[in-house]
């Protein structure tokens, strides 16, 4: 299934009942997983208890533990919003870990060699990590209309032009590369972005989290907002709809497309700046910085199936994965377990959508089988 | 046979009789259950109740393929063909064993000089246009010898033409091979030309059965809508066709003649002149057309279909930019091709697919209603969700669109509700020229009646309206002047008052198909 599939026609998830099931389903798909990562658990001679135990205290449930998780769903939320954004107008982004990347390589860049008061350098490089990452994306808008090749293949492969980009930045002396003899490692790293131009923490129950977070939850509210209440909004899904009708009604598809484009490749460059900012991988640009940001937050698009407000929840589930895998290193399993019990999950995760799709689909072909008014002329 | 399916009761005991050698007219409006009847008989659908009997024994047809090895045949109203494959590998599909292509093309080439049913079994389907996609459909069934042919509306994307032509070819196989026809239809001057005997279907029971000699189209109507309807639009067409000479007297407002020198002295609100445009494979879709629409007059485009009638519609639709020509809008230059041009200058279109160009399913009909008015439904950038509201009850009530509320999905409504709503959106922006392309292809006789009175009453407020139709009858119906369109341009035309059966027909066949046409 499609990340924002148009809603069957019928909506019959509609009504308690039918919302009843659904959350029946989720329920269902999720005990199956637990049950088969169990016996998966169990066959590969670890306890099930014990991995369970882990990963919640990692995610959740041990000191501190919480914050940590909702500082990595914040980028992995701003990524699932950009790619909700070109969902909706018919744009399928789907390069956003490499926009991810230059827009830490923006941040990098104001916070590491140029001058000013810290604030200012926090601010200049967010805003220049956002306007890097939409232009980057943008790239693939003017292939897409000016040579109509397909977006979905440009922004996947810029993918690895910014990995190129960003080895020769950490490697140049001139660009990015950290030049102090005395750095902590030996490994190729950009400099470390000063201590006033990371972005402020928040200390909640003894938790800390960066206003990264509170940007995000912010942007998904914006982009909610965005969607259903403004006429830009309906124009970029009028545009995801039907393009020959925004064609005829004035919403010219190349423009808004790109500028679609454009704002999806932001948030993502935006989500990048804030890693950085954060203090991800020690506010340094490493080869490896992106770690398979912008790949989950498509996936939460994907599960929240393009609806704003559903990609966080969607977001701390899968930020909760990787900070309980942390924790389950302790309990001698093999990490790579959770990248299978991951997987699981997204399928569980896909399953519900994808039989409440069926199910409209079956409902609507036997309504137009009839040729009862209800369907007549829609096949 | 009794159908149901969930609440809606589809077909209700309904008993109905083929005979060999005979064509069998069901008619009724859409959703009356004709397709289901069908759909049974050719075991696409399996009935909750009732019997089957074939030459006396009872059977059940579980599936298409063994209602195929029954001898029985169905050209579907939607086409089941592959645009990806050529004729002749459609023709195949659902064979059993291995293919012969050569024999295959060979069988083709039988039928189709058997029947009159010219096609060239090498061509790609997505090449062809509808008429002929619609000769493949029948070459299809009739390859495997059926004795027993469902035809299920077969004709609502034939021209006229096409359409004579189809039940000739139908006559003569009844005639001399015996077949038992069900032809579904609810256009009532086919069922009338075609059948030999007529079932009336309305809201999944049989209401009437004729013997068509016994049938006059006004009782057919009653029947079929249950109540009188205003026939012009198809009687019209009918005496056109029975008749084959002038029908300026079957025309149902008379005055032409004034109200043409009216239009002689309106002001142009369309203009086009030497539009031609190519596609990029660089064959010919406008060749220098022609043409000029006056304020409260109806222009009549008739021609065979894929002559230039899409791409005309799509230039007014500022979907097509033209490579020469110039397209004026109530006096002024409109850029083809650029966003919302053609809209903003005051033209208005009625697609003839209105799923690709003409509303959204997957939008709420309150949304597709403000579609054309989008700079007035904001305010700073922010929807104006009560003024969205209000527009879509008001043009819900205005022309009577059926719908559960303004948020449903417009994908729910049926197709003539979903027509409605297309004409709602058009007129809602006060155009000054509307192009309406075969506005009431797949309506029922109610929703074509509504629909020619809406742009009848909109020409005579002084809307321009150019109607592109392959339904000569709704032409000749109301249209104040004819112009025929060939090959991408106009090559001729006349007012209505002074109708040429003969001479339109040779125009529209292009001078040089004239015998053909004839």
């Amino acid at each position: 299934m499609i990340p924002g599939a148009p809603p069957a026609p019928g909506g019959s998830a509609g009504g308690w009942r039918g919302r009843g099931e659904t959350a029946l389903l989720y329920l269902l798909s999720i005990g199956v997983t637990l049950l088969i990562s169990g016996g998966l658990v169990t066959i590969t001679g670890n306890s099930w208890t014990q991995v369970m135990g882990a990963l919640l205290n990692g995610a959740f449930l041990a000191p501190g533990r919480w914050g940590n998780t909702l500082v990595i769903a914040a980028p992995m939320l701003l990524v699932a919003l950009g790619m909700v954004i070109g969902v909706k107008s018919g744009i399928f982004n789907i390069g956003q870990e490499g926009q991810l990347l230059m827009g830490a390589m923006a941040m990098a860049y104001v916070g590491t060699k140029l001058a000013g008061p810290g604030p200012l350098l926090l601010v200049g490089g967010l805003i220049l990590g956002t306007l890097t990452g939409g232009l980057f994306a943008a790239l693939a808008a003017v292939m897409r209309f000016r040579r109509g090749v397909p977006e979905v293949i440009s922004t996947l492969l810029l993918v690895f032009i910014a990995f190129q980009i960003n080895g020769f930045a950490i490697t140049t002396d001139w660009f990015l590369r950290d030049l102090d003899p005395n750095r902590p490692s030996r490994a190729v790293t950009s400099a470390q972005l000063p201590a006033e131009a990371h972005l402020p923490v928040v200390t909640l129950f003894g938790n800390e989290f960066h206003i990264g977070l509170i940007f995000a939850l912010a942007a998904a509210a914006a982009v909610a907002f965005l969607l259903t209440r403004t006429s830009t909004g309906f124009k970029l899904r009028l545009l995801g709809s039907s393009p020959n009708v925004a064609q005829n009604v004035g919403v010219a598809v190349a423009r808004w497309g790109s500028a679609a484009l454009f704002a999806s490749g932001a948030l993502a460059g935006f989500a990048g700046a804030v890693m950085l900012a954060g203090g991800a991988s020690s506010s340094r640009l490493t080869s490896g910085f992106a770690s398979n940001f912008g790949w989950q937050g498509l996936l939460v698009a994907l599960l929240a199936q393009s609806r704003p407000l559903m990609c966080i929840p969607m977001a701390i589930v899968f930020a909760g994965l990787r900070t309980g895998s942390g924790f389950l290193a302790a309990t001698g399993v093999d990490r790579k377990i959770v990248d299978v019990i991951q997987a699981l999950l997204v399928l569980a995760l896909l399953i519900p959508p994808a039989v409440q799709f069926i199910r409209d689909r079956r409902k609507a072909a036997a309504v137009a089988a009839t040729g009862a008014p209800a369907e007549q002329g829609a096949g | 046979m009794t159908k149901r399916f969930g609440k809606v009761v589809a077909c209700d005991e309904v008993d109905f009789t083929l005979r060999r050698g005979e064509i069998h007219g069901v008619l009724g409006e859409n959703g009356a259950g004709k397709s289901t009847l069908m759909r049974v008989i050719f075991g696409l659908t399996l009935p909750d109740k009732g019997v089957m009997k074939l030459d006396g024994r009872s059977v059940r047809t579980l599936d298409p393929l063994e209602a195929g090895r029954r001898g029985i045949g169905m050209v579907h109203q939607h086409y089941s063909l592959v645009d990806n494959l050529t004729v002749w590998e459609n023709a195949a599909l659902g064979e059993q064993g291995r293919i012969d292509p050569a024999a295959t093309k060979q069988r083709i080439r039988e039928i189709s000089e058997k029947y009159g049913l010219e096609v060239d079994p090498d061509a790609w389907v997505r090449d062809l246009p509808a008429g002929i996609r619609q000769r493949v459909e029948i070459i299809k069934c009739l390859r495997r010898e059926p004795r027993i042919i469902i035809l299920d509306e077969p004709t609502s994307v034939l021209t006229p033409a096409e359409s004579e032509q189809l039940f000739d070819v139908l006559a003569e196989g009844v005639k001399s091979e015996q077949w038992a026809v069900a032809l579904v239809s609810h256009k009532l001057d086919e069922i009338l030309r075609a059948a030999d005997r007529i079932t009336v279907m309305r809201h999944g029971r049989v209401v009437e059965r004729y013997l068509t000699v016994q049938a006059d189209a006004p009782s057919l109507a009653r029947a079929m809508v249950g109540r009188p309807v205003a026939l012009r639009a198809v009687t019209a067409g009918l005496d056109a066709a029975a008749s084959g000479a002038p029908v300026g007297k079957a025309a149902p407002t008379g005055s032409g003649e004034d109200e043409g020198a009216g239009f002689e002295r309106a002001p142009p609100v369309l203009r086009i002149e030497g539009a031609a445009v190519k596609a990029g494979d660089g064959s010919v879709l406008l060749d220098g057309l022609s043409l000029e629409v006056r304020a409260g007059e109806i222009v009549g485009m008739v021609g065979v279909e894929g002559n230039g009638q899409t791409p005309l519609a799509d230039v007014m639709s500022s979907m097509l930019e033209l490579d020469e020509g110039r397209v004026e809008v109530a006096g002024r230059a409109v850029t083809t091709g650029a966003a919302g041009a053609m809209a903003r200058a005051g033209a208005a279109v009625i697609p003839a697919d209105r799923h690709r160009s003409g509303c959204v399913l997957g939008l709420t009909v309150a949304e597709n209603l403000m579609l054309s008015l989008l700079d007035r439904m904001h305010n700073r950038g922010l929807l104006r969700r009560d003024a969205i509201r209000r527009n879509a009850l008001d043009l819900v009530e205005e022309y009577g669109i059926l719908t559960p509320g303004p948020d449903t999905p417009l994908g729910n409504l049926s197709g003539g509700n979903q027509q409605r709503v297309v004409l709602a959106r058009a007129l809602s922006a006060d155009p000054k020229v509307m192009v309406a392309h075969q506005p009431t292809r797949g309506l029922d006789v109610g929703a074509i009646e509504y629909v020619g009175d809406r742009l009848r009453r909109a020409a005579d407020d002084g809307l321009g309206v150019l109607l592109i139709s392959s339904d000569l009858g709704e032409i000749f119906a109301l249209a104040d002047r004819i112009a025929v369109i060939y090959q991408g341009r106009i090559v001729g035309g006349m007012p209505r008052s002074e109708l040429d059966m003969e001479r339109l027909g040779l125009l529209m066949g292009g001078a040089g198909a004239a015998e053909e046409a004839a």
